[in-house]
């Protein structure tokens, strides 16, 4: 049933993708409420497929790739609507819709039926830790996405020739505070998710959890991370450097992510 | 039904032509009186601006409306006709009604999405209906072109990007900004454009204006008109920092501010964005500022072009506009069908004598004769004719009334009768 649920979540997010889609070909907005209606609605049908997932699995619904794949599709359109709700950013959905089609797709197509996973996969820390994780990955998404609009927006008024991009974008600073603030919620996250990581790393593999690929890559995103955070509040870094900043953080986050497949420890099965 | 839009406007007909029909607003009453009076007129609305002289006519059938509009304008303006006759065009049925919601909606203006025209539309509908020319038909399409211009201003860009020079140096603000609450705007120098750009910026809700002018006393007065600072013009420097948005136009022969100067503030003020508008020729602001992270500087030739790429986005914009125009002119022609009443008569007919036949069916008669038979039948027959005779007439001049449509609704609705 869960998989039903998922295609049906599917299904309405095609909707949001038809938007994003002939936004871009028609170069003016068109089905945004259409394509809203259909990603909130898809994404309550997202949350009932994970919530039976979980169910039927008796265990955290996000332990392999395909599970967590769909959390953070999820977890993706959560946090699309929250700073839609917020700011009325309409042309984020252009760039939030079709990832989180294809990312929903990627995971419909590789569930596969319930395995028995590591006893260590069962720890109590693990849920915590992959589902701070994941809302960390959500806000450096959203606030990469944020600094791709910085930056358009930004060459548009330097340029002082405007396109279509000048027309529908928001305000460069309406831009420039939303990512900021992305961020700053996004931290705490990351930070505790790799606190209980380290723990539990320490606790499962042994002394040698330090020199997982894995490890170190993570710490290096939450030092760029941190870098992000401070040196806005205390050097001012703002508009362009932070935009491009942004873009690392989520750069750095993809090769964490890909570490998965690089380290001994760190996979979904758990060896 | 016969809808006929005849007239000239600027794109037909040059300015020597339209003076001499244009209707002034206190003839306009007198003539829409002459022209209802015309038989072969039905309703009649005049649109009469200083970009066009449009007649808006409901003729009887078969009556040619070009050479009836060329007569009246030649009378009531005393041109000869062959001074205008060459910038007429005329439209007939939706072609008609779609120019006048393409009017309404500011589609056909010199510059697309102008406000004016729909107020000018409006005041010509109200001036028809008050000298009593606007019947039910005429009514029904100026309302529709009202919605249609609505739907155009809300739903697309036409009216949106700014088409002047000083409006755009308030929108790059906004995109810049976001919002101008708490900005504060600093005035270098004085001129129609940049003073025009502080007015607009201090509307919008610019939080204070610094003014600096080479004569002191001048910036004393410009101040003291947005409530503002005066700022000695040797002591212009140290105040820009504080500023957000920088409006420039001195005579100054040189650069007066310069990449470094800015460059060594904006650390000080933590990044925050600056907006400077350089109108001045020759330029006061060193043009490689732009560069500068968070600083962006338009001259007057940038400002032209963004003003420039405004009005190629309204025209973009318009093609959208078109579309919604079809829309509501399909949704017109479908309610105008029920003014036709030809349909609403049979089908009210039917009603009646239908339900006399069944009354006549269930009456036990078998006991009549058949003269006895055929009289009752007579008798009831006129009977029906004489209650359908009051509504019938009132329905056939319903059309002139400019609530008509409505009242064949009603009509259709209590009766029962079905589309």
């Amino acid at each position: 049933m869960s998989l039903l649920w998922l295609w049906v979540a599917l299904g309405l997010y095609s909707l949001g993708l038809a938007h994003a889609l002939l936004t871009v070909v028609l170069r003016r907005p068109a089905w945004f409420r259409t394509g809203l209606a259909a990603i909130g609605l898809g994404a309550l049908f997202h949350f009932v497929s994970l919530v039976e997932h979980g169910l039927t699995v008796d265990r955290f619904p996000a332990t392999n790739i395909a599970e967590a794949t769909s959390l953070l599709a999820f977890l993706l359109t959560l946090g699309f609507l929250l700073v839609y709700w917020r700011y009325r950013v309409e042309s984020l959905s252009v760039f939030t819709f079709p990832i989180v089609f294809v990312m929903t797709l990627a995971s419909a197509l590789s569930q596969q039926p319930a395995t028995e996973v590591a006893p260590v996969l069962k720890s109590s820390w693990v849920p915590l830790h992959v589902s701070f994780a994941l809302v960390g990955y959500t806000a450096l998404f959203l606030g990469c996405l944020g600094g791709v609009m910085y930056l358009i927006q930004e060459r548009e008024l330097k340029r002082h020739r405007p396109r279509a991009f000048y027309y529908r974008l928001p305000p460069l600073d309406t831009i420039d505070r939303l990512g900021s603030r992305v961020l700053a919620v996004g931290f705490p996250f990351i930070t505790v998710a790799l606190l209980i990581g380290a723990a539990g790393a320490a606790g499962a593999w042994g002394p040698g959890w330090i020199h997982d690929p894995k490890v170190t890559f993570s710490f290096v995103l939450w030092f760029i991370y941190l870098l992000l955070i401070v040196s806005r509040v205390s050097a001012g870094w703002r508009g362009h450097k932070a935009a491009l900043f942004a873009i690392l953080g989520m750069a750095m986050a993809l090769i964490s992510w890909g570490a998965n497949y690089m380290s001994s420890h760190h996979t979904f099965l758990g060896h | 039904m016969e809808i006929a839009l005849v007239g000239l406007s600027h794109y037909t007909a040059p300015v020597e032509v339209r003076e001499r029909l244009h209707f002034p607003e206190k003839d306009l009453p007198a003539a829409l009186h002459a022209l209802g009076e015309r038989s072969e007129v039905a309703e009649a609305v005049i649109f009469s601006t200083c970009n066009r002289v449009e007649v808006l006519t409901r003729l009887e059938d078969g009556v040619e409306a070009l050479p009836l509009v060329v007569d009246f304008l030649a009378a009531m303006r005393r041109v000869e006709r062959g001074a205008f006759e060459s910038c007429l065009y005329h439209h007939h049925q939706r072609e008609a009604m779609r120019h006048v919601f393409r009017l309404a909606s500011s589609l056909d203006s010199m510059v697309v999405g102008e406000p004016q025209v729909l107020g000018q539309v409006k005041a010509a509908y109200a001036t028809a209906r008050a000298v009593g020319t606007v019947g039910g038909v005429l009514d029904e399409i100026m309302t529709h072109a009202f919605v249609a211009a609505k739907r155009v201003r809300a739903e697309t860009g036409v009216a949106a990007a700014a088409v002047s020079v000083s409006y755009a140096a308030v929108e790059l603000a906004r995109k810049i900004f976001g919002t101008l609450e708490g900005k504060n705007v600093f005035l270098i120098g004085a001129g129609e454009m940049s003073e025009l750009a502080a007015q607009h910026l201090m509307e919008a809700g610019a939080q204070a204006i610094f003014v600096a002018n080479r004569t002191h006393a001048r910036a004393q007065e410009l101040a003291a008109k947005w409530n503002g600072h005066a700022i000695r013009y040797d002591d212009l420097l140290s105040h820009i920092s504080q500023t957000d948005v920088v409006i420039s136009s001195t005579g100054a022969p040189v650069c007066i501010i310069r990449r470094e100067q800015v460059q060594r503030f904006m650390a000080e003020r933590k990044n925050r964005p600056m907006f400077f508008i350089d109108i001045a020729v020759p330029r006061d602001i060193d043009p490689t500022l732009n560069t500068l992270d968070n600083v962006f500087l338009y001259n007057i030739d940038d400002l032209q072009q963004v003003v420039a790429a405004n009005l190629r986005e309204r025209q973009r914009e318009a093609a959208r506009a078109e579309e919604i125009v079809e829309r509501e002119l399909d949704r017109l022609l479908l309610r105008l069908k029920t003014l036709e009443l030809t349909p609403t008569i049979v089908a009210l007919q039917d009603k009646l004598h239908g339900l006399r036949e069944q009354e006549l069916a269930k009456a036990r008669l078998d006991g009549l004769t058949p003269e006895q038979r055929a009289a009752v039948e007579e008798m009831t027959r006129s009977l029906v004719n004489k209650i359908l005779h009051l509504p019938l007439t009132q329905l056939k001049r319903l059309p002139q009334q400019p609530d008509g449509l409505r009242l064949v609704e009603f009509l259709r609705q209590t009766f029962r009768l079905k589309d």
